[in-house]
């Protein structure tokens, strides 16, 4: 009987005694922090293989594996990163109906250099083709080329259109790019990194057992040579800009995998792979971790942390919790919380405007919404820059269109339209809707309202929907707000064109190629112009876009298709936020190196035009001073 | 006994099946569909969704996917929509930590429920019993979320502890006992307040059978032969009502590796019940199948040797 | 009742339920006259975003602006009925499952029990997904699954009462008698088991108040804007380490309704008890 009372209260006191002590340990922790990085991610990575991988956690842990054959740099320009060097250029190819008349456009051509910004480098017949080299791709000065042939009295054939719609062309236009690769690059497992790689790459994006999601960027891909083992030479079928861009993917090494049947890359790779980047995999435990150990063998030089750890943190609550207990070393603020961040002095703020806007999408499919009268005004309606100020807090800018200020083909001349609610009462009154008796507007015994959606789960949408709600009412409009779950949200009404009106965002890179959101021919289910938009106009100005190589051109073509879009209103532009990071005071400074060798530079984190994280792979904790000595310090 | 065992094992693997094809059935119908590709994504073109589709076997009609998904399930094959791996890898890596969790849970339960019971039942109509129902009709009316969170504000702005996921990050522990410790901390935060209801409903069950057991004849023949209160009340009423604790051990299998998805989400940590609730969230339905699969076993098990451990313990228990 | 009345906190615990419905229903009632008291729950007022209690707000503001003591007042009403009708529902389908089980006994009692085991395997939050998928995010049908999950209790405890209670005397003189079943069950039977009925009604309640917290804290309950408890704490979780409030009172108010509705449960079953 005296063991029952033992147990009784020895068990709970026990307990009691074990929590206590527990707490006491973890309040005291030494703070002695290994050389390592925590980053936290609400999402977990689904794969660590870039070119199966499509949403952003897995993104961010395999960034700092791999590399592709260019970059950005700092400012956002494109630099080399496996590729040492690259060349654009293209072979444009007219077809004759005989081989003398060929013979004799060669020799008029030779003889009459057209004045074009691309020199013709190398001329050449073979049969009855006339082949061009052309020092730049684009479609400009082929068609130069092609009218002083037909002025001089040549007829090339004619080749059938590049896409449907298209016009007939007289000749074919083949960009090509030739990379020249780095010879010092090794894979993590120390094999050397060759062109053989980039081949395989391509050839298993392309591959449809690895139902890859970026095979989209190499469509149009028509051949890829390797000459030799350190260059590359892509051709493709028509002049396509972002084709360039498409070379930042990561590269898959060869050796590893080509024998591999891509089902079987889950077991063997997905989940720890080898790359060539400054970080290698080191373990992974689902759901909680990721960590990458440092490449001492890096072609650029061995980072100075041991090791990156990434936490999956899936609550936002959660997160900030981890960067309060120092958990992890970065918290990506909401902007609530911004001041009581800029206020206090134990913090290193960086903030950027973002490269995403959130917007209203009008289903132009619904009568109501296919007068142009009546999306402005909804959209004078919506008093914008109160939801700047108070949902955000300030931090952002009201969107004017579809990009966004970082974008360097931005337009900021475009004007965004205003808060009027006077104004857009008087233009539903012009449109026919009159205030029934209720208040609400009616037309021909139809009242003025809808149902807008929003997916839960995102705070900035919900609050968004529930403004908009309550301005639209002031004016007559009754809105039903309805919230459901993301995967519900595509499949029953997005994916569907069946809504009325959702709030959403569009987080775009560095890219002037909207196609699959504004052209006409993407509006099927499951396309992305899920809003029905369809303005030939754009139509063309997006094709085009897609051929254009010139800076100059694509600048103007830019601003006229952002100019076009906004003034047709088929969303309601609503704003760009900023984005803000906090990291605790001095916990990390860079030592990177400078453009000459040997020079290293050594500065704080600080805000660059392509993040306060780019080169993140030569962060460093003061508490572990990297032995190679900084040639120049700035404070 | 054995032909019970038999026709309950039996009728079991039955109803295991009907549950399965029901919940399926729920599952698919439910709205929404796979997108293990986060936002809306122009770089996914319609070849690979349908390849996705189509490797998934999300293009054949349900009752075939139904049949596909159990071939895959018992051949071991069975992968999951949301990273391709085996399912049953990534049920079994969480359990370790799962069972932990609940181990603790239900140990804390037990023994603090006990003795609040116990001291209710001795006390009864006393102030101390009072105070004993009200504290655990207190505890069972708390609301997880909430009291997790006043609490994890506390600690953070308070004391500025680490509470999250099962160990603390980036540090050097001196030695093992100080790791051990943190790993200890990080278990019983959580344990504690998932143990909370059941301290509340286990002090109240005893309270009751032992109140109960304290009014029989064979109690007050022993207080008048002279037996001491405390003897009496260790000796034979916690005894009795012992038995039906027992029975009920049963059910703590299915509930060793149920999850409290709020608590798992609130501390991070890497339990069966985040793995339910994303998976619902992602229609992941293979890993959904498989964990219903393996919960109502698990359930029909434990009722099975609660029924057989109750009729072992209680001679007036008959098996039917 | 002697008994539950000399219990002073069964009293108490009734009074601060009145107190509740009063609140609850008299906000109801004044907003279907158009009044608000103290002001629009609904009104959002961006200026005057995450305000900490004060005179002019004595709960404080949400992050729109919009009063959090109105909000609660609306919030009151909308958890009680949740309470009550998911109970209603629970309870109706559970009598008429236990009763049948229990009255007839036999096979029908098998199949009856074993799909009440059968439901308990499924994860309710699952159901509870499908339906508001399925059917639409609306009060009505929250209740309405909330109810579809937890009447297995109310089954097995009315199923036990009735294989008692048809034993007795006057129910097996009763069907001597030649009495169909149907009035046995409901003259005779029904209002013996009433007493543990009511108790398991009044200890329902405040389950339902909680899961329907749960849900509107998972994002799955009441839509925007009307607001419930369990919708104050979700929206305010976002804000927690700075908004306080947001998260203490809605929480508070949803502990001291259901505590005082298990006090006053448990002490009508210890009334109930001691009378037989």
């Amino acid at each position: 009987m005296r063991s029952i009372r033992l147990f009784l209260y020895g068990i709970p006191i026990t307990l009691i005694l074990l929590l206590v002590a527990a707490f006491v340990n973890a309040s005291f922790l030494s703070v002695a922090k290994k050389n390592e990085m925590s980053i936290g991610t609400i999402g977990e990575p689904s794969t660590l293989n870039p070119i199966q991988q499509a949403d952003s956690a897995s993104a961010q842990v395999a960034g700092l594996m791999f590399n592709g054959l260019l970059k950005y740099n700092q400012d956002l320009e494109v630099v080399g990163d496996l590729a040492t060097t690259w060349d654009l250029s293209q072979e444009t190819t007219f077809q004759f109906g005989l081989e003398e008349e060929a013979a004799k456009a060669l020799t008029f051509l030779n003889g009459n250099q057209p004045s074009n910004s691309a020199s013709i480098t190398t001329t050449a017949h073979n049969g009855k083709n006339l082949t061009l080299t052309l020092s730049q791709p684009g479609l400009t000065d082929s068609e130069n080329i092609a009218h002083i042939l037909s002025e001089a009295g040549f007829h090339p054939l004619s080749f059938p259109p590049l896409e449907k719609g298209g016009k007939e062309r007289s000749f074919k236009a083949e960009p090509i790019i030739h990379f020249i690769l780095r010879k010092d690059v090794r894979w993590h497992d120390g094999a050397p990194f060759t062109s053989a790689d980039v081949a395989f790459t391509y050839h298993a994006i392309m591959d449809e057992r690895v139902a890859s999601p970026r095979s989209s960027d190499f469509e149009l891909v028509s051949s890829l040579q390797t000459p030799d083992p350190y260059s590359v030479v892509v051709r493709y079928k028509k002049p396509f800009s972002p084709a360039l861009l498409s070379w930042m993917q990561s590269i898959l090494p060869a050796h590893l995998l080509e024998k591999v049947e891509p089902a079987k890359w889950s077991e063997i790779y997905n989940r720890h792979p080898i790359g060539t980047g400054p970080f290698k995999f080191g373990n992974w435990k689902t759901n909680e971790f990721i960590r990458l150990i440092k490449n001492p063998d890096y072609f650029r030089g061995s980072p100075w942390l041991d090791s990156v750890v990434f936490r999956v943190l899936p609550d936002p609550l959660t997160l900030q919790l981890a960067f309060q207990t120092k958990q992890v070393d970065f918290w990506a603020v909401d902007p609530w919380a911004v001041k009581s961040f800029e206020k206090d002095k134990r913090f290193d703020l960086f903030s950027s405007a973002g490269n995403m806007y959130n917007y209203i999408g009008w289903n132009l499919r619904r009568p109501m919404f296919q007068d142009l009268r009546v999306r402005k005004a909804l959209a004078e309606a919506i008093n914008i820059p109160q939801m700047i100020k108070y949902i955000i807090y300030g931090h952002g800018v009201q969107s004017n269109g579809i990009f966004t200020p970082k974008m360097w083909f931005y337009d900021p001349r475009v004007q965004p339209l205003p808060y009027d609610p006077k104004a857009a009462a008087s233009l539903l009154d012009e449109a026919g809707w009159k205030p029934g008796p209720d208040g609400m507007r009616v037309k021909e015994g139809k009242r003025l309202s809808f149902t807008l959606l929003a997916n839960n789960g995102n705070e900035v949408r919900r609050d968004i929907a529930t403004l908009v709600q309550d301005d639209l009412k002031k004016i007559g409009v009754e809105v039903k707000v309805e919230i459901y779950e993301w995967s519900v949200l595509l499949k029953r009404f997005v994916n569907k064109g069946e809504f009325d009106a959702i709030v959403l965002g569009w987080g775009l890179g560095n890219d002037f190629d909207q196609y699959a959101i504004w052209h006409s021919s993407q509006t099927h289910p499951e396309e992305l112009n899920f809003v029905g938009y369809n303005n030939p106009d754009v139509d063309h100005l997006l094709t085009d876009l897609r051929q254009e190589y010139s800076r100059p051109e694509i600048i103007r073509l830019a601003a006229k298709l952002q100019q076009t879009i906004y003034e047709d209103q088929p969303y309601t532009f609503l704003f760009v936020p900023e984005g803000t990071s906090v990291m605790w005071k001095n916990s990390y400074r860079i030592r990177r190196p400078g453009s000459k060798p040997g020079e290293w530079i050594d500065s704080p984190v600080t805000m660059t035009k392509a993040g306060w994280d780019y080169d993140m792979e030569w962060f460093y904790r003061p508490e572990y001073i990297p032995k190679i000595r900084a040639t120049q310090i700035i404070k | 006994m054995i032909s019970f065992i038999i026709r309950r094992l039996a009728l079991s693997v039955v109803l295991l099946f009907i549950i399965s094809i029901i919940s399926f059935f729920i599952v698919t119908l439910t709205p929404g569909s796979p997108y293990p590709w986060g936002e809306l994504n122009p770089k996914i073109s319609a070849e690979v969704k349908a390849n996705f589709r189509k490797k998934f076997h999300l293009d054949r009609p349900l009752h075939e996917q139904y049949a596909l998904i159990m071939r895959d399930l018992f051949t071991g094959n069975l992968r999951s929509i949301k990273d391709d791996r085996p399912v049953m890898s990534r049920i079994l890596e969480r359990l370790p930590a799962t069972v932990a969790l609940n181990l603790t849970s239900i140990v804390i339960s037990l023994s603090f429920g006990t003795l609040l019971g116990v001291t209710a039942a001795r006390y009864s109509g006393h102030w101390q019993d009072a105070l004993g129902s009200f504290i655990a009709f207190l505890f069972i009316a708390l609301p997880g979320f909430w009291i997790t969170y006043m609490m994890v504000v506390a600690l953070v702005k308070g004391f500025g502890v680490p509470i999250l996921g099962t160990h603390s990050y980036g540090i050097e522990f001196p030695n093992s006992l100080g790791s051990g410790l943190d790993t200890l901390w990080h278990l019983l935060l959580p344990a504690t307040i998932l143990a909370l209801g059941g301290i509340a409903s286990q002090s109240r069950y005893l309270r009751a059978t032992m109140i109960e057991s304290l009014r029989e004849d064979y109690i007050r023949t022993a207080r008048s032969k002279g037996l001491a209160e405390e003897v009496i009340l260790y000796k034979h009423a916690l005894r009795n009502s012992i038995r039906p604790i027992i029975a009920g051990i049963g059910m703590v299998l299915p509930a060793l590796i149920g999850g409290a998805v709020v608590i798992e989400t609130i501390f991070a940590y890497p339990g069966m019940g985040r793995l339910g609730y994303e998976a619902v969230l992602e229609r992941d339905y293979p890993t959904l199948v498989a964990l219903n699969f393996v919960v109502a076993a698990l359930v029909l098990l434990g009722n099975l040797i609660s029924d057989l451990l109750s009729a072992a313990v209680d001679p007036r228990v008959r098996l039917e | 009742m002697r008994r539950f009345r000399s219990n002073p906190v069964a009293i108490a615990s009734v009074v601060v339920i009145l107190i509740f419905a009063f609140t609850a229903g008299g906000t109801f009632l004044l907003s279907i006259t158009g009044h608000q008291w103290p002001c629009n729950p609904n009104l959002t007022n961006l200026e005057q975003k995450l305000l900490p209690p004060c005179p002019q707000h004595w709960l404080g503001t949400d992050n729109l602006g919009r009063d959090v003591l109105s909000r609660m007042l609306h919030g009151a009403s909308i958890s009680l009925t949740v309470g009550l009708i998911a109970v209603a529902v629970s309870l109706g389908i559970g009598m008429v499952v236990g009763a049948v089980a229990g009255y007839f006994g036999g096979i029908i009692d098998q199949i009856l029990m074993r799909a009440v085991d059968a439901l308990l395997c499924f994860p309710t939050f699952f159901l509870i997904l499908t339906v508001v998928a399925l059917l639409g995010p609306s009060l009505l049908n929250i209740v309405i699954v909330i109810g579809l999950v937890s009447w297995t209790g109310t089954a097995r405890l009315v199923r036990s009462e009735f294989l008692t209670l048809r034993e007795t005397e006057y129910v097996k003189g009763a069907r001597v008698l030649g009495q169909n079943a149907w009035h046995i069950i409901t003259r005779h039977i029904l209002p013996n088991a009433a007493a543990p009925i009511l108790v398991t009604a009044v200890l329902g309640i405040p389950d339902a108040i909680l899961s329907e917290a749960g849900l509107s804290f998972l994002g799955f309950g009441v839509q925007p804007p009307q607001a419930t408890w369990g919708n104050i704490i979700a929206d305010g979780k976002t804000y927690l380490l700075d908004a306080w409030w947001l998260n203490l009172f809605p929480g508070l108010a949803i502990l001291i309704a259901s505590l005082s509705f298990y006090l006053a449960g448990d002490a009508l079953r210890e009334a109930a008890e001691s009378r037989s």
